[in-house]
């Protein structure tokens, strides 16, 4: 008989310990179905809205998109801005306070704002994912940056290394593994970007499905929209896992 | 400079600022050292004396107080490069890539620099291990492969700071062993700088005995004994009698370093 690895068999044992006892819950009317839906009804609601009517798709497909194009922006522009954040000490200087009150402003207070600007189309959608993701990623970049160790900075000095050289041999290899903490941070906090920006003026998308599902009282859809957005943040994760461990093969952990 | 000379050093100092306690201090004062070009030299004394932080002068990684430091620079290769104390070996590149990073560093195309980085790897012995990376290596093998990096440049004068001084007991004793036959090879001008008295006169043609803070040079003393040099000579009465008297040098500059230190908490040498 092969053995299973004790963690997933203690990792399924969990789900078969408290699927039941949710469903039970919920059976024997401790708790009313309206207020938490049990396992089954959301299996249903999912067979329903993905197989039968479909009617998830087009949330889903709109919610990927906003997403994708916002972390894919917030990549593109906070990884460099973070480089450059923490190779020139007077540009941190000039910017840091800006960032550190746009940081702590909580985004959710600027969507009015942005909807005002930007309107109900998918540009505001996708500028709050933006706003959300991109200063973690900022900020991780620019301390993987400092975290490049002084022997080998020497090292390269000793050489007569180029400043380029430097930055390419020495410091873009040294933060590499915080760039990847800072896309695996960015795709958590694009999700509470999608969920933020269609709670709000919005008719389509998982946000919207969720908020719309509540409001007329399907639970069930509720938990639905919920796990498919936790689904992707795991499998997201996951893939991330994946570059992780193929690009880091220096690396002794995963040898 | 004078002629046949590999390194000359006039009345070098360097001073800094405590960061703890905004003190000025001296770290190293009044050193001269001249060394002929095909010379094994090194510098020994009490740790924090300022013998690093001297050979980083030399290296370039920051510039002294006062004084002059000339390096012979002949047309082919680099004035200097440097083994540093721990391992720093790129642990994102393999050992090839790590040993011709410093021919990649003067422009040397990356497929050129590995052609002529693989007789250095010969030479230290890590043939076969090109495409390992460090973490696979032992500390010894690391070394080895720093070394070759520093080689690799073919540098007038190859700076050692504390080269072998993570390794265990064992294995420096080999390595010095090794570095010696490669010394031999490669014939290079070396600064050797360490804390072990023995390690210093089984390498040397010189042993520069340095004081405690502000280091200065206290002694400058010649190791007559015969090349090649077996790890055995380290028993013999002359060799002892070397220890002895290097030994009593630092001794005496010991009991007021540690006064030393207890007034100024914190004060360690730059880097």
């Amino acid at each position: 008989m092969p053995r299973i690895p004790e963690r997933l068999a203690y990792g399924l044992l969990g789900f078969l310990v408290v699927l039941p006892l949710w469903e039970a819950v919920v059976r024997l009317g401790v708790v009313k179905r309206v207020t938490l839906s049990a396992p089954s009804l959301i299996l249903e609601a999912a067979w329903e809205d993905l197989f039968v009517n479909g009617i998830l798709w087009p949330h889903i497909f709109q919610s990927s998109q906003q997403f994708f194009l916002g972390l894919g922006l917030a990549l593109i522009t906070g990884v460099p801005l973070g480089l450059a954040l923490g190779l020139f000490r007077r540009l941190n200087y000039f910017l840091d306070p800006w960032l550190s009150a746009i940081y702590a402003t909580p985004t959710i207070a600027l969507v009015p704002l942005i909807v005002l600007i930007l309107g109900l189309g998918i540009e505001s959608k996708i500028f709050i994912v933006w706003l959300e993701a991109i200063f973690v990623i900022v900020v991780t970049t620019m301390v993987g940056v400092h975290a490049a160790e002084a022997r080998y900075l020497d090292l390269a000095k000793s050489f007569r290394a180029s400043r380029w050289f430097t930055f390419r041999s020495v410091i873009l290899p040294s933060s590499f593994p915080y760039i990847l903490t800072a896309l695996r941070l960015g795709v958590t906090r694009s999700l509470v970007g999608v969920v933020v920006a269609e709670f709000f003026a919005a008719n389509r998308g998982l946000g919207f499905f969720i908020n719309f599902s509540g409001t007329t009282l399907r639970t069930d859809r509720v938990m639905l929209g919920v796990i498919l957005l936790g689904l992707l943040g795991v499998v997201l994760g996951e893939g991330i896992r994946r570059i992780e461990r193929r690009y880091e093969k220096w690396r002794p952990e995963f040898n | 400079m004078d002629k046949g000379l590999a390194l000359q050093a006039r009345d070098v100092r360097m001073e800094y600022v405590d960061q703890a306690t905004g003190d000025r201090l001296l770290a190293i004062d009044r050193v001269d050292i001249d060394i002929t070009e095909g010379e094994f030299v090194s510098i020994v004394g009490p740790s924090g004396c300022g013998k690093s932080t001297f050979l980083k002068i030399v290296n370039g990684l920051f510039p002294a107080t006062a004084g002059t430091i000339e390096i012979r620079q002949s047309a082919k290769g680099v004035a200097h490069a440097m083994v540093f104390q721990d391992s720093s070996l790129f642990p994102w590149y393999t050992i090839i890539d790590n040993v011709a990073y410093g021919l990649v560093c003067q422009g040397v195309p990356k497929k050129d620099a590995q052609r002529r980085a693989q007789p250095l790897i010969d030479l230290v012995s890590l043939t076969g291990f090109e495409s390992k990376f460090p973490y696979q290596l032992s500390g010894g093998m690391q070394q080895r492969a720093n070394l070759a990096r520093a080689l690799t440049v073919d540098p007038e004068i190859l700076l050692m700071d504390e080269p072998f001084a993570a390794l265990d007991a064992q294995t420096r004793e080999l390595m010095q062993a090794e570095l010696l036959r490669i010394w031999n090879e490669a014939s290079k001008t070396v600064l050797f700088i360490t804390h072990q008295i023995d390690e210093a006169i089984y390498l040397s043609d010189r042993v520069l005995v340095m004081s405690a803070r502000p280091g200065r040079i206290l002694a400058d003393i010649t190791i007559d004994l015969p090349r090649p040099r077996q790890l055995e000579i380290k028993r013999t009465p002359e060799f002892i009698a070397y220890a002895d008297q290097i030994w009593g040098l630092i001794a005496k500059q010991l009991k007021p370093h540690i006064h030393d230190k207890a007034a100024h908490p914190g004060g360690e040498a730059v880097a």
